[in-house]
């Protein structure tokens, strides 16, 4: 062994004082010395980042239980006398019961407050993470890319994808494709409801750890005609019924077709991306989706998910995916216009970047904001810890002086005060933990979320751990004041152990600073949304109902199905418009509220790759949501030149395609059928605040604008919608007409309406939730800010009870007294509001970026959030300083 | 006294420390059975056995022998005791005995 290859390196020390501290003295020279003499052996042989592993596992590995209690060192210490440092803590807090109070209670709201927060952030974060085999699990992604903007990015996948995987790359064991779908689903052809159904691979469950606990559980889907059924939804059509081998009805156009249900399906958990009721096999894909999607390379359904073997790489299928790609495409494309990548399964839902596929994507921004929030409430609440209890040590200072006299050592000291603060922290962990989980629902009710938590032993030991922290966390900075200062001083001057003030006026601004933050961004949030809603869109949408029609064939050409529905809804149009109470009736391939109206791109004459949105409407449209004309005419009724050539555009469109004056012109493609420009109309928010308004056509028949493109992207289903507004007072009324004019019409069809505010209010769900979220948060930084200003308020009273009864006996009114008192925090409070308006405004930017819309941040709203804490200082502090203020000073002067 | 009964192990490091005569610690027994047993096994068991050992009676350690690459920590080093000795001679007659029951292999084999 070479001696200078090895003596610049040294064990990790925390490891041999680790091991210096428990071992008992008579064994510790040799096993140290064998250790080193390993360490320094295979620091030469392989690395020093070995060896230093090596050595501390060994030392943990050396470690006994039992020799800590034969440990002399270690004998009348903090392990052996937690059980006293604990009664006394009990004494010392049950005799100060008013703060003892306050910080229990201020622990005990940022725990809650903490622990909703955190189970929140933990739900997001380990969405999917229950399947067994999720590192393995990737989703596949097409990204399409022709240059010049012609970009199609899809986590949806074309169906030809699941053989294409299985005969092209050997890395993946199992490639499985899942779809979710509507189908009217019916046990006796009688109540027919439209229910979701998951249309899988039959290997799917080789994949993902959905539990089957009934019924065929190795092969459930071996029949073309089988049926898996949840266990919700077995209790909701069978009852109590044994439903392995009934049957349900699920109808395909016109078509019903009997499944027999062959497994039942353990409920999918929340938090699971991949969530269906139903699920049939796609070996029906051709009768589904039609021949053609089974072999096309541009139309996308399923999502295709992959498992990969062992001990293979994503990376390597990512490095041949282009040229099997090219195998099968390369007369058609150039390279790397068909791109196909992967991403893990659990990346799924907060990855913003690779667009939702059937379920919707969390906005992971939003989860870390509320991490953070959680933490910085928790960490307000142990900081009042802080400050009340360093000023309680004014009154302590004289225990611990006779303590120190008395022997004991400083160590000992500070786990004696910090055994107080873990007791308090254990018993608000205890209440404020049992109170989260109670609170669940009504976190959920109101904040729109869908917590769910399942209690498991261990998390008692995580719950204990954190109490512990948050113990030391808060107890850690008042034991070592209070303990630091020395004997002889204490018990000669009586108290001033105020040396430390500026550190308890730093933690009071900084706990200032994050609840100003948090009413001002609540506010600021509160406005933008307020804003979004209110804001006037451009046309009228209030009491809308919108009813989704159908057509009578699920295939066929767009076009076709578009006629077929529209003839539908001219079935029931006229009874419903015979109501009185109805006004406004219309026809639109798309309604306000619902994302994903048709984009349709054409290359124009010029070569200019152009997108624009197309809306299909009867020609009662405009007047019935008052959008306005801005020039030209609107259709005209009964007009077949109108239905079947007029088009409209929206201001945007004209500005666009670049008309100077549009009307009777054409739009500048080349393959558009007959069409005519016959009017303008004022732009209006056709889709949520946070785009821009984009270029509309409105037309009343698609098939001209179909002939002239090349693409469409439509998420929005583009079969007709009925639409009306309700004038009526009740809107229960709505069901009753509704349900008797459709059932007239269509009786085997099931009824679906949705209102258009409510869709459009939904829109900001998710806005609306953060603001809520953080509303939540603020009024519980409030309160724990009040308590800890009042608490301190108390302290100062307290200490300072004489200097006000000389100051009134000399002559102070009890208003300069109020004063006074008031004025201890007031700049403390300033500061915090001055520091937290740039971190605000900074904060507030970010999030506001999100909205093509948006309001300024505004003067109004700090001065509201500056008044609302100075009104709830005022308040806490005044009752107080009041109080002394009135008192008669012969009181406080009396004693002594 | 109860006889002392001992492990596979403790058999093992017992033998180790008898056959390593006066060079017998800790790390030396680990490279011994690592070479001569073919057992990796690490630091710590050869620690606790050895300790068992010693409270059974079966060895006796003294301290000595400070070098440069333990940071000048001294080195204990075990001896075998008569105790150890006879517990050793005991199982390995034990053994022996044993094995002389075994059937004669012969060279059949085809």
């Amino acid at each position: 062994m070479s001696q200078a290859s090895t003596q610049g390196h040294l064990p990790p020390r925390w490891a041999s004082r680790f091991l210096e501290w428990y071992c008992d003295p008579y064994l510790l020279e040799d096993l140290q010395g064998d250790l080193l003499e390993i360490f320094y052996r295979t620091t030469s042989d392989k690395g020093p980042r070995r060896a230093s592993w090596q050595y501390t596992w060994l030392v943990l590995r050396s470690f006994r239980w039992s020799a800590l209690r034969k440990n002399s060192k270690l004998k009348n210490n903090i392990i052996m006398n937690s059980g006293q440092h604990f009664k006394v803590a009990v004494r010392v807090l049950w005799r100060d019961k008013f703060n003892t109070m306050l910080n229990t209670l201020g622990l005990t709201i940022g725990i809650v407050c903490f622990v909703l927060m955190g189970l929140y952030v933990t739900q997001e974060v380990t969405f999917d993470h229950f399947h067994t085999k999720k590192d393995r699990i990737y989703r596949a992604w097409l990204l399409e890319d022709y240059g010049e903007g012609k970009i199609f990015f899809n986590s949806n996948t074309p169906v030809r994808f699941e053989n294409l995987f299985e005969e092209n790359f050997p890395e993946f064991e199992e490639v499985v494709q899942y779809h979710l779908r509507n189908f009217p689903v019916s046990r006796n052809q009688q109540d027919v409801i439209s229910e979701p159904v998951a249309v899988i691979s039959p290997e799917f469950f080789e994949v993902f750890d959905f539990d089957l606990i009934h019924g065929n559980v190795t092969e459930p889907l071996s029949g073309r005609y089988d049926l898996i059924i949840s266990r919700a939804y077995a209790e909701k059509y069978f009852g109590d019924e044994d439903p392995i081998g009934k049957t349900l009805q699920l109808q395909f156009d016109e078509d019903v077709t009997p499944f027999t249900i062959t497994a039942v399906l353990d409920d999918i958990p929340q938090s699971s991306s991949i969530k269906f009721d139903l699920a049939i096999s796609n070996v029906l894909n051709r009768e589904l989706m039609g021949e053609r999607a089974l072999t096309a390379w541009m139309m996308v359904g399923p999502e295709t998910y992959v498992l990969m073997k062992d001990q293979t790489s994503i990376e390597t299928v990512n490095a041949k995916s282009q040229d099997v790609v090219m195998s099968y495409l390369g007369e058609e494309m150039n390279r790397d216009e068909y791109n196909i990548g992967f991403q893990p399964l659990t990346d799924i839902h907060l990855n913003p970047e690779i667009p939702a596929g059937i379920a919707p994507v969390s906005n992971p921004v939003y989860v870390y904001v509320l991490g953070i929030i959680g933490l910085l409430v928790l960490f307000i609440a142990c900081i009042n810890y802080t400050t009340l209890s360093i000023g309680q040590s004014i009154k302590r200072s004289r225990e611990v002086g006779m303590r120190k006299i008395l022997g004991a050592a400083k160590r000992t000291l500070i786990f004696q005060y910090l055994s107080e603060s873990v007791l308090v922290a254990l018993v608000s962990m205890l209440v404020g933990g049992l109170l989260a989980v109670l609170l669940i629902p009504t976190f959920n009710r109101l904040t729109g979320t869908e917590l769910v938590y399942v209690f498991e032993m261990w998390h008692l030991a995580i719950f204990f751990l954190i109490a512990l922290c948050i113990g030391t966390l808060a107890g850690i900075y008042p034991a070592i004041i209070l303990t630091s200062t020395k004997a002889l001083a204490i018990m000669r001057s009586g108290s001033n152990s105020r040396g430390k003030h500026w550190v308890r006026k730093v933690m009071v601004t900084f706990q200032f600073v994050i609840t100003v933050l948090l009413i001002s961004s609540a506010l600021i949030m509160q406005k933008q949304i307020r804003f979004l809603q209110d804001k006037d869109l451009g046309f009228e949408y209030q009491a809308f109902v919108s009813v989704p029609l159908f057509s009578s064939s699920e295939s066929g050409r767009t076009t076709e199905r578009i006629a077929s529905a529209r003839a539908n809804g001219a079935l029931l149009k006229p009874k419903i418009e015979a109501h009185p109470q109805v006004s406004s009736i219309t026809m639109a391939s798309h309604a306000f509220g619902t994302p994903g109206w048709a984009a349709l791109s054409f290359t124009d004459d010029k070569g200019i790759f152009r997108t624009f949105s197309m809306l299909a409407v009867d020609a009662e449209y405009l007047s019935a949501f008052d959008i306005g004309i801005v020039e030209g005419r609107d259709f005209e009724k009964g007009s077949g030149l109108d239905e079947r050539q007029s088009i409209l555009l929206n201001e945007t469109a004209v500005d666009y395609f670049g008309f100077e004056n549009p009307i009777g012109k054409k739009l500048p493609g080349d393959n558009f059928g007959e069409h005519r420009i016959i009017g303008v109309v004022k732009d209006f928010h056709f889709s949520s605040l946070h785009q821009e308004i984009a270029p509309l056509v409105i037309t009343q028949n698609v098939l001209p604008m179909f002939l002239g493109i090349s693409d469409a992207e439509v998420k929005d289903s583009m079969i007709p919608k009925l639409l009306f507004k309700f004038t009526g007072s009740q809107l229960s009324q709505v069901q009753e007409i509704l349900t008797e004019a459709w059932e007239s019409t269509f009786p085997n069809r099931n009824l679906e309406y949705t209102f258009l505010d409510e869709n459009v209010a939904r829109q900001y769900e998710n806005e609306a939730r953060l603001n809520k979220l953080i509303g939540v948060a603020t009024v519980i930084s409030i309160l724990i800010a009040a308590i800890g200003l009042l608490g301190l308020t108390v302290l100062v009273v307290n200490s300072r009870e004489k200097e006000i009864g000389i100051r009134k006996v000399i002559g102070a009114s009890p208003f300069q007294i109020f004063h006074l008192l008031a004025r201890t925090f007031s700049w403390q409070l300033i500061l915090g509001v001055v520091l937290s308006i740039p971190l605000t405004v900074w904060l507030m930017q970010q999030w506001l970026e999100d909205f093509a819309y948006r309001v300024g941040i505004g003067v109004d709203m700090f001065a509201l959030s500056t008044f609302i804490s100075f009104f709830v200082a005022l308040v806490v502090i005044g009752f107080q300083a009041w109080k002394a203020a009135v008192v008669n000073p012969v009181k406080s002067l009396r004693t002594e | 006294m109860k006889r002392e009964s001992i492990g596979e192990l403790e058999e093992l490091v017992l033998l180790t420390v008898g056959a390593l005569i006066n060079e017998a610690y800790a790390v030396a027994i680990l490279d011994e059975l690592h070479q001569q047993a073919n057992r990796l096994i690490d630091v710590t068991a050869v620690h606790s056995v050895l300790r068992r050992l010693e409270k059974k009676g079966l060895v006796s350690s003294e301290m000595k022998g400070a070098t440069q690459e333990r940071g000048g920590r001294r080195k204990r080093y075990f001896l075998l005791t008569q105790a150890g000795r006879q517990v050793l001679e005991e199982s390995m007659a034990v053994r022996m005995e044993l094995y002389q029951k075994l059937p004669k292999l012969t060279f059949s084999v085809s």
